[in-house]
């Protein structure tokens, strides 16, 4: 993106105009949805997917790194949460840090192995491993329960001590997903902007440059990969609970393709946003398209062509130049537009 | 020791058939400096094409199904090694012409473009010839099996496996000997000489990404009647051919053969004495040869791990 | 399909304009629906269709489908249930388990469906499952063939209607052991249908005097079986029984047919579902097993063929075969299991069901079929078959060379693995 930054001292704050929207937005979406012809568990559905997404372009924006095998991290939080419900405590908590420690974990392994690794060699290596926790998950039924699916997961009540709530029902349930959400999207906010963060970024700009001015680029590219996939496992561990259950099929190539082709179309590599406006684009356009031909697919495909060809910095970028180009006349806009995607370049 | 040999054998030719998977997908990786992920869906393109060519409903006009039944099986699966490819070069042209506004960007988005474009193609796959599978029809010569050694072997395995050598053996010669050769591969290294010669750049990298096309495509023809024709036919040939790449070294012409054939017998091999493990020891081998040696078994640099 | 699919298109647009113009500005999804009911009838019964459409499986749950839609057919021509017409609707479940919790999900809390049908991946039918578990809603499992099916993962709301690995191996194992030889190998491949298939043909093949002499594990996606062709041409078993699925047996089946290696040693597959045989019929081998078969000399049978040829031009597979026998059947037995229950409620049905007893006239097959009120898995006769050398017509692929009356057949071990809910703590629902 050749346009430049609009002064913003949104990288600053731990709370953005543009977040507080969006949640609010979203705290209404289970008075609205069924009004529309969708259903709550569709909003569940699209949250998890955003903060997973969210976590992968953690690697893939932030640190420019070519991830192709992300669906392992969310396949193995998944797994991490209902294993730890059925052998370790059936705790809520407990359990969902399990998500977040096991996927981090298996993260960390495969980055010893792939952070010296650059390019088209890195990307292989997060698909072979991809592959293998893949397969390995099928393997293990007697642990995972293999293509049968680890099965009757609980939603287990969210426990503070004081006050308890049940979140069977998928309204609570959402709300739920909501705050964990809204809490991460903070973190990774603040740690995008961090000095942490902008590490990170000069890495993308120039490996080489980076590591000539001291920083040492191999923990850098291991500690963002670990954390990315920690985020995913705890995003896997809430499609656990929204699911009632674990498969293996989110681990697959063609599932970790989705998450790559959702932050693109949405414009990750350019707005923090952009993954959250790809998977909803991504899964609603699914079902309108779905409902007229079961050839969704390949319209999609088509799109996201067009997508590459003509927008390649995606939806998000698209939105963002033609928002910059309106206010450069206007001088002025406070519109909920530009909160979303033009108020925060963070680059 | 004599039980080895047969899965030797059968690792080898095996390695063959990853070698010839693999050959149009290094080709582009190699000349353009671009990953094509639609790779598999032309490889699965061309079994398509060669199926409806060798079926019983040819797509031509009336006079010409007599005249096209009329020959012998031999003569009409030797034409259809050439006509499906053809055809499947023209969906490259296709594919080359919107990749061209990709070029001198992030080689993400050529991969991306080409990941689009796979699943188009495999959707309309579905679309045309619906999910079922098919089964390519091949001369008796080339078919059934022999016995050797107290054990039957498939005679098209062989068969397959002389063709891969044959057409490895061409287009080496064709890179290295021709001077088309020279000239695509001082393209690849530094388009500024090659433009200043006075040589087309943009028909050169036409003609390069034709040549990878009509190469997946001829590798989908002599694959499918091992593995059947089925819309996700291309998704099985296409990882394995990245892997095979990645695993060469990106360049690297020996590499991609070499590794093919590693790839190849570590297949066969888990597959005769650790048989749950065989698919993932290709795997396996990549992260044990990239944790070491960081292009690969003998990549050049390239753009694509910038 | 294609024809239905437009003229169901057709009457989402008609009451999208309706509801437009009425004002009530109602934004239509993405499903396809089917609204039978005049105005002033009784409220239809509203059944969710739960069909791949896409994926690995999605010719299969397409043909399904069409089983299911033919017993609805028939039963709304007779003026439905109960006095109430039997609405549908359907949702590609794309072979994939995320998506079938997502469509359950917005079958019955979005569009109030009150029973779900069809299935075929175990994974994506224990997805569907879990849903309707939870929301006390009957789910029919026409065709997922998974043994936990009706062992460790059943439920209360949850009808099994094909017969599974294990059915298969009790009809073929014992007779092969004494009539074919004593040496197996096993080809399995390494899943949990694989696994628990070839352990229930170990079990059978050791208890009739027989012996292993080696299990190999095939892999997921495994396309080229040279390795394992070669190796039991070493080991030189008499009979090799296989618990190969999906796109590897197509594979496997292609490969040994150019070897020419299905005389010696003899094959066992397990269940061979039609609409794979359909695809490839040239390659088909060694003896399997099958549930139903369009050229089966029983009554009703033809004229059951017709019917669905009728409704079926298009799809490409010609006739019926044992998914599509499997979904008409589940829905046929579970609409005159409502109206002889006299209620929508869920319990009563499903204590209809459990006590189901269907003749064999009925059936279409050769003995009486009966659901198993323990594990809810149906009972019924199964058929062994190798492929026919003299068939009549193209479509006459299977010569059915016997029949295995339901006990004979039957799991027993399924039914201490199967724990059951109490109809207590089944959340009611009615419609």
């Amino acid at each position: 993106m050749t346009i430049t930054p609009p002064p913003s001292s949104d990288a600053t704050r731990l709370v953005t105009p543009a977040m507080l929207v969006l949640w609010l937005v979203l705290a209404t979406v289970p008075l609205w949805i069924a009004k529309v012809g969708l259903y709550p568990y569709l909003g569940i559905e699209i949250l998890i997917w955003s903060l997973y997404a969210l976590a992968f372009n953690l690697v893939l924006g932030t640190a420019g790194l070519p991830s192709f095998g992300h669906g392992a991290y969310f396949g193995i939080g998944a797994y991490a949460f209902g294993l730890c419900q059925f052998n370790v405590v059936a705790n809520l908590w407990v359990c969902l840090v399990a998500a977040f420690a096991v996927a981090g974990l298996a993260g960390a392994l495969v980055a010893l192995f792939i952070s010296h690794r650059r390019g088209i060699y890195y990307a292989f290596m997060t698909i072979a491993f991809g592959q293998i926790f893949w397969t390995l998950a099928i393997k293990s039924h007697g642990i995972t329960g293999g293509e049968d699916g680890l099965l009757k997961i609980a939603r287990l009540p969210a426990d503070f001590g004081v006050a308890s709530f049940n979140l069977n029902d998928n309204v609570a349930f959402y709300y739920f997903v909501l705050v964990l959400f809204a809490l991460a999207v903070m973190a990774m906010w603040r740690l995008t902007h961090s000095p942490y963060g902008r590490v990170v970024a000069a890495i993308k700009q120039s490996e080489t440059r980076a590591a000539h001015l001291g920083y040492n680029v191999w923990i850098y590219k291991a500690s963002i990969f670990t954390l990315s996939a920690a985020i995913s496992g705890l995003a896997g561990g809430l499609f656990a609970m929204a699911q009632l259950a674990a498969f293996p099929d989110v681990m697959s190539l063609h599932q970790s393709g989705y998450v790559v082709m959702m932050t693109l179309v949405g414009g990750g590599l350019v707005s923090f946003w952009g993954p959250v406006v790809g998977v909803f684009v991504f899964l609603i356009a699914r079902d309108v398209i779905g409902a007229l031909t079961n050839a969704w697919m390949l319209y999609f495909g088509l799109l996201f062509i067009a997508i590459v060809l003509f927008r390649p910095e995606g939806i998000a970028g698209a939105v963002s130049a033609a928002f910059q180009k309106h206010s450069l006349i206007r001088r002025q806009g406070n519109s909920a537009m530009r909160l979303l995607f033009g108020g925060e370049r963070w680059r | 020791m004599f039980d080895l040999l047969p899965h030797l054998l059968n690792g080898l030719t095996l390695g063959l058939l990853f070698a010839l998977i693999a050959l149009g997908f290094m080709l582009i990786v190699g000349l353009m400096e671009q990953i094509n992920l639609a790779h598999g869906s032309l490889f699965a393109l061309g079994a398509y094409f060669a199926m409806q060519l060798m079926g019983s409903r040819p797509p031509f006009p009336a006079e010409l199904v007599k005249v096209w039944f009329a020959m012998p099986l031999g003569w009409r699966y030797a034409a259809t090694l050439v006509i499906a490819p053809a055809a499947v070069g023209l969906v490259g042209i296709a594919i080359e012409f919107c990749m061209r506004r990709t070029y001198g960007k992030d080689p993400l988005y050529g991969l991306l473009l080409t990941f689009g474009a796979a699943m188009v193609i495999e959707e309309t796959i579905r679309l045309v010839w619906g999910t079922r599978d098919y089964v390519l029809q091949v001369p008796q010569a080339v078919s059934g099996g022999f016995l050797f050694g107290d054990l039957i072997w498939s005679t098209y395995r062989f068969y397959a496996a002389g063709i891969s050598v044959a057409i490895i053996g061409v287009v080496w010669l064709v890179i290295e000997k021709t001077s088309f050769g020279a000239t695509v591969k001082a393209g690849a290294h530094d388009s500024e000489i090659v433009r200043a010669l006075g040589i087309n750049l943009t028909r050169l990298r036409l003609l390069v990404f034709v040549l990878g096309t009509v190469l997946a495509a001829i590798a989908g023809i002599i694959v499918a009647p091992i593995w059947g024709i089925r819309p996700h036919m291309g998704v099985d040939a296409v990882i394995p051919a990245f892997l095979v790449i990645v695993l060469g070294g990106v360049g690297s012409f020996w590499g991609a053969v070499v590794a093919g054939l590693l790839v190849g017998l570590c297949v066969g091999l888990s597959g005769a004495y650790a048989s749950e493990w065989s698919l993932l020891s290709m795997y396996i081998l990549l992260v044990a040869v990239v944790t070491f040696r960081a292009r690969g078994l003998w990549g050049k640099k390239s753009v694509l791990e910038a | 399909m294609k024809k239905r699919g437009i003229s169901r298109r057709g009457v989402l647009k008609g009451s999208l304009m309706a509801s437009v113009i009425g004002g009530t500005g109602s934004f239509f999804g993405p499903w396809k629906e089917n609204r039978v009911w005049a105005q002033g009838a009784a409220k239809p019964i509203k059944l969710g269709l739960t069909c791949d459409a896409s994926g690995q499986y999605g010719n299969s749950g397409q043909d399904d489908m069409r089983g299911i839609l033919m017993a609805i057919d028939e039963v709304n021509a007779k003026g439905g249930v109960m006095g109430r017409k039997i609405t549908w609707i359907t949702a590609d479940t794309e072979t994939t388990p995320a998506t079938g919790s997502r469509v359950a999900e917005r079958f019955i809390t979005r569009e109030d469906c009150t029973i779900l049908l069809g299935a075929i991946h175990s994974g994506v039918a224990n997805a569907i499952t879990q849903v309707a578990s939870k929301y006390g809603v009957i789910y029919m499992n026409t065709n997922s063939s998974a043994p936990s099916e009706a062992g460790e993962n059943c439920s209360r709301v949850k009808f099994v209607w094909d017969g599974n690995g294990t059915n298969f191996s009790k009809a073929s194992v014992k007779n092969a052991v004494d009539s074919i030889g004593k040496n197996w190998m096993l080809l399995t491949n390494d899943y949990v249908w694989g696994h628990t298939t070839s352990a229930s043909t170990k079990g059978l093949v050791e208890s009739s005097g027989g012996k292993i002499v080696d299990n190999l594990l095939v892999p997921q996606n495994t396309r080229d079986f040279t390795a394992y062709l070669l190796k039991i041409q070493q080991a030189k078993p008499d009979v090799v029984a296989t618990a190969i699925g999906g796109d590897d047996i197509k594979a496997l089946r292609e490969q040994v047919a150019q070897l020419k290696l299905d005389g010696k040693p003899a094959w066992i597959n397990n269940q061979q579902d039609w609409p794979d045989v359909w695809g490839s019929p040239d390659s088909l081998f060694g003896v399997f097993g099958t549930t139903w078969y369009h050229k089966l000399q029983l009554p009703g049978v033809a004229e059951f063929v017709k019917k669905w040829q009728a409704t079926n031009k298009e799809g490409g597979i010609p006739v019926p075969g044992n998914v599509s026998y499997n979904g008409y059947m589940a829905t046929r037995e579970l609409l005159k299991a409502i109206e002889r229950a006299g209620s929508t409620n869920n319990v009563k049905i499903i204590k209809e069901l459990e006590n189901l007893k269907v003749p064999a006239t009925d059936r279409m097959q050769h003995f009486d079929a009966y659901m198993d009120p323990v594990t809810h898995q149906m009972q019924q006769t199964i058929y062994l078959a190798r492929r026919n050398a003299k068939p009549v017509d193209k479509t006459d692929l299977f010569d059915i060379i016997s029949w295995t009356e339901p006990k004979a057949a039957e799991d027993t071990a399924a039914a201490a693995k199967c724990k059951l809910v109490p109809y207590e703590q089944v959340p009611t629902v009615d419609s």
